[in-house]
């Protein structure tokens, strides 16, 4: 389990083709389909960027771990895939899943310090009572069959940086790229070292290390390192030279387009990434699998560019909260 | 110390469900209380109801025993009636290891935290840990998790049953005319208890609590871990595994660098309880029985200087040649004063002294009488001596590992190609009493008995010789 992420409850019971994603969401739906219609929801990536950055506004008054976080994201991605989201209180689902996820990375934080924060982060829950929390506990843990321990991309990140010679920026921009593919599907869809190459992938091709605007941008996003999670990744990856909101598509772009024409033209691109595509050839991870999930983030970020809004994500939440009330 | 399992004789061993007739349904009561609980969360909607229901799949046979986590019964699936629907009868449950259904169940039911009023206030660290790392983990020298059930405010671990545990083993050979384990059961329990231990150490989990009350044996001579409710992962963890638990390990098993306050300790530490667990075995007594300084504020954690007092005994006190951290240990300054109150530490003979003393007070059989069994009756090989001194081995970065452990001369003899059987009972001609299970009114408690604090439990205050999944001393 631990050791050996092929034997973890991870891989066996929370690893999804699409199409069973899919099938998945659809039951849901089919299930729900009278307050779907009546209260639709943004894209669920977006709803997803939401719901992450709440977590890391909570996580940051309770001075929660990043990797805490992390795993309260995948808790609430799995719990969806069961539950239907509006016969939900989105928020005490957020706040018990960092209660879950903090005890669950041997870093507790009190009941009641959560309700606390969490109340005043959200004054949408609507929850003064501590056994809510302990009983919304309850339903999280029999929904997920307490399948608790996840394998973060974070240690296949720091395994594989030394070996590729990622500078500090270049792995940081990695970790960025692996705290933003937690709003995207990948964590049901791929193992964790396929989301840690793919970040690799993406910090070797749009920011290539050495670049003094590169630096700059780096020093700008690290002043928020003392936080649990950085700011959103949208902005940290644009490119050095970018500068304007298409930036990250731009790159992007150019990410996909290397991909699709082939790993060879990136061995002239640069002694790391020659190293990666050599690596990559060599070893057995799932090449598709890698374009997918880049093309996932590049998607990701051009949605995040482009559509993202707190307000909308929020009254969403609570128009189907006002509704769905007895 | 309450009397030990073996002290009740054929009578509990003779319980059968069908015959407990009207006392078991007051344990049944007992195990059901509170029926007017609410359900899980009053929500309108499905999500939040409870996936399976207890009652529907296990019938409880009778009590096993209580600690502070709450209390573990003994249960069979349930027998399809008449009333019951064909799709609520419960399929056979096979163990994944042996293929083999599972005819008995362990139930560890936890409880709330508070006492009084049944009310969700969070669930404890420890039954986080147990039930994740139970869903996650499987081997055959690891207590099997069937299930968990969470309902009515209660969380229930549905385990394997196992008929015995080592501490009941250990107790019943102290008392019979006090007849030493057999040598070949010594070693195939000890190496049982090493494989799983590799196990787990393998998937970077520190059990931290192993001792003769927490390893139990099947019927079919099978040792099965349990209680991994210290247990915790320690790759690369996010604080020092100190801060969270400050004390670890049940004082007499604890490893030496633990009592001197070491902050970032190893799976070593388990196999210096593996140690004290394999001294026990053959003396059928803890090997450092010390009394366990308490906590007197919440904040500093005293030294332990009796128990360090007792492993000084029989071992010496620890010196920088040996173990060329020590002074770096946060409690060392505290080893003098161990010296100033228990003089014999100056005077310790040895493990090997003890070693032979033991040996030759337990009457093994001579090589001539034991001719017919040798590996049953006669004493274990000189190798045993060596294991055991490399498994309480003061440096932690010089004590075997569970992995070299399992290569020791001890299990694959001098050939290096000796196996060791699965099953401890192999070749004996006893069978061990089985565990003792109530289902007395008396011993139930009343139905509102919050079972999470010691002092209030009746049973608290007996020794878990009666044992259970994590049956705490």
């Amino acid at each position: 389990m631990a050791a050996n992420y092929w034997d973890s409850t991870q891989a066996i019971y929370w690893t999804f083709t699409k199409a069973e994603l899919a099938e998945l969401r659809n039951q849901i739906q089919e299930n729900n389909q009278q307050i779907h219609t009546k209260f639709p929801l943004p894209d669920r990536r977006l709803m997803n960027i939401y719901m992450q950055q709440n977590l890391i506004k909570l996580g940051r008054r309770l001075t929660a771990r990043q990797q805490a976080l992390a795993t309260a994201q995948i808790y609430i991605k799995r719990f969806y895939l069961r539950v239907e989201m509006r016969r939900t209180n989105p928020f005490l689902i957020m706040a018990t899943a960092v209660y879950l996820a903090c005890k669950m990375e041997e870093a507790p934080s009190h009941i009641r310090l959560v309700l606390n924060e969490a109340a005043r982060q959200f004054p949408e829950m609507g929850v003064s009572d501590m056994s809510r929390i302990g009983e919304c506990e309850f339903a999280l843990i029999s929904t997920l069959s307490s399948r608790l321990i996840v394998h973060h991309p974070y240690r296949s990140l720091n395994e594989l940086a030394p070996l590729f010679g990622l500078s500090n920026e270049e792995q940081t921009f990695a970790h960025n790229v692996i705290n933003d593919s937690y709003n995207t599907d990948l964590s049901l869809l791929y193992p964790p070292h396929v989301i840690a190459i793919t970040a690799i992938f993406l910090a070797l091709v749009i920011r290539p290390a050495g670049q003094p605007s590169g630096l700059q941008n780096y020093a700008s996003s690290s002043s928020h390192a003392s936080s649990p999670l950085p700011s959103p990744g949208a902005h940290q990856i644009s490119p050095p030279s970018g500068g304007g909101p298409s930036g990250a598509a731009v790159s992007a772009a150019s990410a996909q387009q290397a991909l699709s024409g082939g790993m060879a033209g990136f061995k002239a691109a640069g002694p790391k990434l020659g190293k990666l595509v050599d690596w990559l050839a060599e070893s057995k991870v799932d090449m598709a699998a890698i374009v997918d999930a880049t093309q996932e983030l590049v998607s990701l970020y051009e949605l995040w560019e482009q559509q993202y809004n707190e307000r909308t994500c929020k009254e969403a939440i609570t128009k189907f909260m006002a509704g769905m009330k007895p | 110390m309450g009397p030990p399992s073996a002290a009740t004789g054929k009578n509990a061993a003779a319980v059968q469900p069908a015959a407990a007739g009207a006392v078991k349904r007051t344990a049944k009561q007992a195990f059901e209380e509170d029926p007017s609980t609410p359900p899980l969360v009053k929500m309108t909607s499905a999500p939040y109801a409870p996936q399976r229901h207890i009652n529907d799949h296990y019938d409880i046979v009778g009590f096993i025993s209580s600690g502070t986590y709450g209390r573990v019964y003994k249960a069979v699936s349930k027998r399809p009636t008449t009333t019951s629907q064909p799709t609520q009868q419960t399929a056979i449950i096979k163990h994944p290891t042996t293929g083999k259904p599972i005819e008995a169940f362990a139930i560890k039911k936890f409880k709330p935290d508070k006492e009084g009023e049944l009310q969700y206030t969070g669930i404890s660290q420890s039954a986080i840990r147990e039930m994740a790392l139970c869903t996650e983990l499987s081997h055959p020298a690891l207590i099997h998790l069937v299930e968990i059930i969470l309902e009515s405010k209660c969380i229930f671990m549905v385990f394997e049953y196992a008929e015995h545990d080592l501490l009941q083993i250990i107790h019943h050979h102290s008392l019979l005319n006090r007849t030493p384990i057999p040598a070949s059961t010594l070693r195939s329990c000890t190496h049982q208890l090493l494989s799983g231990l590799l196990y787990l150490h393998r998937n970077w989990v520190i059990h931290r609590d192993l001792k003769p009350a927490n390893i139990m044996v099947t019927s079919s001579g099978a040792i099965k871990i349990g209680d991994l409710g210290l247990a915790r992962l320690f790759h690369k963890p996010l604080h020092a595994l100190f801060s969270g638990d400050k004390v670890v390990v049940t004082i007499w098993y604890r490893a030496p660098e633990l009592l001197l306050g070491s902050r970032h300790y190893t799976p070593a530490i388990d196999l210096w309880a593996v140690g004290c667990i394999f001294a026990e075995m053959l003396s059928l007594r803890p090997i450092f029985k010390g009394e366990e300084a308490k906590q007197d504020s919440k904040k500093a954690v005293p030294f332990q200087r009796n128990q360090m007092g007792k492993i000084g005994e029989i071992l010496g006190l620890p010196t920088k040649s040996q173990w060329p951290l020590l002074p770096a240990m946060p409690e060392a300054s505290n080893l003098q004063s161990v010296a100033l109150h228990n003089p014999a530490v100056n005077r310790a003979a040895g493990l090997e002294k003890w070693y032979r003393n033991i040996v030759a007070s337990n009457n093994y059989a001579t090589a001539s009488a034991s001719a017919n069994a040798p590996s049953t009756r006669g004493p274990p090989p000189d190798s045993a001596l060596d294991l055991l001194k490399q498994l309480l081995t003061y440096d932690p970065l010089k004590r075997i590992s569970a992995e070299q452990a399992l290569q020791h001369k001890y299990f694959v003899g001098e050939s290096g190609q000796e196996k060791v059987g699965w099953n401890c009972f192999e070749g004996l001609e006893s069978k061990y009493p089985a565990r003792k299970v109530s289902t007395e009114t008396n011993e139930i408690g009343t139905g509102s008995l919050p079972g999470t604090k010691r002092s209030g439990l009746p049973d608290d205050g007996l020794r878990s010789g009666v044992g259970g999944v994590g049956g705490k001393r």
